[in-house]
């Protein structure tokens, strides 16, 4: 994607006014408009898609595999595709890296454990199959979706086999198979994981969710973590224009940071309630296009 | 605060099919008449010929694309409903420098192969009329790079399918003030005048293939009727014998006067307002909802959806899909109610 000198410094200046103007008229804290919809791939315990207006599309599986728990390092995988990169290029592992970490930090896996031997394990695995930005907070947002509503089966046999050693049993009827949070709320705890921001510093306005245009002339960009209403580490800086270079990349002043985590705690809740909404109105009929 | 004010989401539209369509085939050895789509047998008499978008297949014509069947006299061909800009001899488009290359740049205006827009046929700085010589091969980089943006008009169609631009009138060239958005070339009507004046100080071009250009209404746009009309009202006046055609007259071209390297210049006009920037936007978000709902653009709808889109204090809450579809909504009342 590259544009011409006088639509970059028009870009730019747009931008940098205040209050900023966006090419589409967006407001600095408004994101892109989704569609979504969950729970509609057969195989796999969980799932979701998000699909943006430009034809951007990520789809996200989880799976859940019954292991010993001492034998895992980690109960949470994460794997991410995007069409176009090879999977060992450095765009992808970034990617992958940021979710994986994200997640083995902030989901409490304990709760995974289904007796004192045996646990689930958490796959999931993200496809993009189609992008203009920086896909990072289509993926998160996505894997939000399908984490939110994987179901996993409910165990028949006892949870305690510290003395008789027995594989875990489940039941035979899909039907009785528990979402994640059921797991959580039995132990007092809201199942939210977290969600990854992507904003970007111009001038001295801080966007939220930079369209491709928009990130070919950002001064820096912000990934903003936001986890249990409110904002949490990581934040990383880094130059969201993956594809050009970007000659108007430049340091990052701290007050950003500040102001970055101002706006994720002030607007972040409303991208959760606004993805929660969408699974409670989600019914489970096949239409998916 | 309002969720809706920082993001939307929905769900996706479930494809509504139609299950009365008649799918039996008594006729299938005449050609079918109107919409076929990919795969779909056109015919299975062999006299037809085949034409572009058929295949040939066990003595029988499929379609491979969804479109419009054609017959002109033996020939059949189905004529596609969307797909790639098709190129034709005075078009009015908008493209991207993608390459510099030997005497010629190339350009890609959305269609098969990219365009070709010689050397020879743009203008040269302050307007000198004459052959381009090898200097100007060396600084080709000064009138054009790559990524500029340019209104052009196809000036032919080489047999192998490629376009040949030219840049040579004051109303094509290099694109300054603005921002640049796409839609299907299906969606851009045909018409004399490609490009507006738009109220809120805001000029469009609409590239027939598909390239849109909003930006700032600049002065010389009006300077340019005014200047025809002075040199008619002179003629007109031509009871005043000293004048002599050509010479006091302000050359209809003015290339000289206003072909300066100014022309080939990436710096914008330093006094773009706010309300100019917004009015921009809003133009984007109208236009993009007119693609949205499949209309034609024109200049017209373009103008009404603007009225319409005055419903909406906050212009950001027109990406929404509700807010495009009463967008259109409104445009084709408003066109039922003019008749």
């Amino acid at each position: 994607m590259i544009l011409s000198p006088a639509e970059r410094s028009y870009l730019y200046d747009s931008l940098i006014q205040k209050p900023t103007i966006r090419p589409d008229s967006r407001a600095e804290h408004q994101m892109r408009p989704l569609e979504a919809k969950t729970s509609f791939l057969p195989g796999s315990n969980g799932s979701a898609r998000i699909r943006l207006m430009d034809g951007s599309e990520c789809i996200v599986s989880v799976k859940a595999k019954v292991v010993v728990a001492a034998k895992e390092a980690n109960l949470i995988e994460c794997d991410v595709d995007v069409v176009g990169f090879r999977d060992n290029s450095n765009f992808v592992s970034n990617l992958k890296f940021n979710l994986t970490n994200l997640l083995q930090q902030n989901f409490p896996s304990d709760y995974l454990r289904l007796t004192s031997k045996y646990s689930f394990k958490l796959f999931i695995d993200c496809i993009v199959i189609s992008h203009s930005s920086y896909p990072l907070t289509l993926i998160s947002l996505t894997s939000y979706l399908a984490l939110k509503t994987t179901k996993l089966p409910l165990l028949v046999s006892e949870t305690n086999d510290e003395e008789i050693a027995e594989l875990p049993t489940f039941s035979d009827d899909w039907d009785n198979a528990k979402p994640i949070a059921d797991y959580f709320k039995g132990k007092g705890k809201e199942f939210q994981p977290p969600i990854f921001i992507t904003l970007g510093y111009v001038g001295s306005n801080l966007i939220f969710d930079p369209s491709v245009e928009e990130e070919q002339v950002l001064e820096n960009g912000l990934i903003v973590t936001f986890y249990n209403n409110k904002v949490i580490t990581p934040i990383a800086n880094m130059n969201l224009a993956v594809n050009s270079n970007n000659s108007n990349f430049k340091g990052l002043n701290q007050t950003a940071i500040i102001k970055s985590i101002q706006m994720g705690n002030k607007f972040g809740g409303a991208i959760i309630r606004a993805l929660d909404a969408l699974i409670e109105q989600d019914d489970d009929n096949d239409a998916i296009f | 605060m309002n969720v809706s004010d920082v993001i939307s989401i929905t769900r996706p539209t479930p494809a509504t099919i139609d299950s009365d369509v008649d799918m039996s085939d008594d006729e299938s050895t005449q050609v079918k008449l109107s919409i076929v789509t990919p795969g779909e047998m056109v015919t299975d008499d062999p006299v037809w010929m085949k034409g572009h978008g058929t295949y040939f297949l066990e003595d029988k014509t499929y379609s491979s694309v969804a479109g419009n069947i054609s017959r002109v006299n033996r020939l059949l061909s189905v004529i596609p409903l969307k797909g790639r800009y098709q190129p034709e001899t005075g078009d009015h488009i908008i493209g991207r420098i993608t390459e510099v290359g030997n005497k010629r740049w190339k350009v890609d205006i959305g269609c098969k192969q990219d365009a070709i827009l010689m050397l020879g046929s743009v203008n040269l700085p302050g307007g000198v009329l004459r052959r381009k010589s090898e200097s100007d091969e060396l600084q080709m980089r000064n009138f054009l790079k790559e990524g500029d943006l340019l209104n052009a008009e196809v000036q032919t169609i080489f047999n192998n399918g490629i376009a040949s631009l030219h840049t040579r009138s004051l109303k094509y060239g290099k694109l300054r003030n603005g921002i640049f958005l796409r839609v299907p070339s299906n969606l851009i009507v045909k018409s004399k005048n490609h490009s507006y004046d738009l109220p809120g100080n805001v000029s469009v071009i609409l590239g027939i293939n598909g390239y849109i250009w909003l930006s700032k209404t600049t002065n010389s746009s009006h300077n340019k009727n005014m200047t025809v009309n002075s040199n008619a009202n002179k003629i007109n006046a031509s009871g005043d014998p000293s004048y002599v055609p050509g010479a006091g007259s302000v050359a209809i071209t003015r290339l000289e006067e206003e072909s300066s390297w100014e022309i080939y210049s990436d710096k914008n006009d330093p006094n773009i307002t706010n309300s100019v920037r917004s009015n921009i936007t809003r133009y984007n978000n109208v236009i993009k909802a007119l693609a949205y709902g499949d209309l034609g653009i024109t200049e017209q709808r373009i103008i009404m959806g603007y009225e319409a889109s005055m419903a909406f204090s906050n212009v950001g809450s027109m990406i929404d899909k509700d807010a495009m579809e009463s967008i259109c909504q409104d445009v084709i009342n408003n066109e039922k109610m003019r008749g």
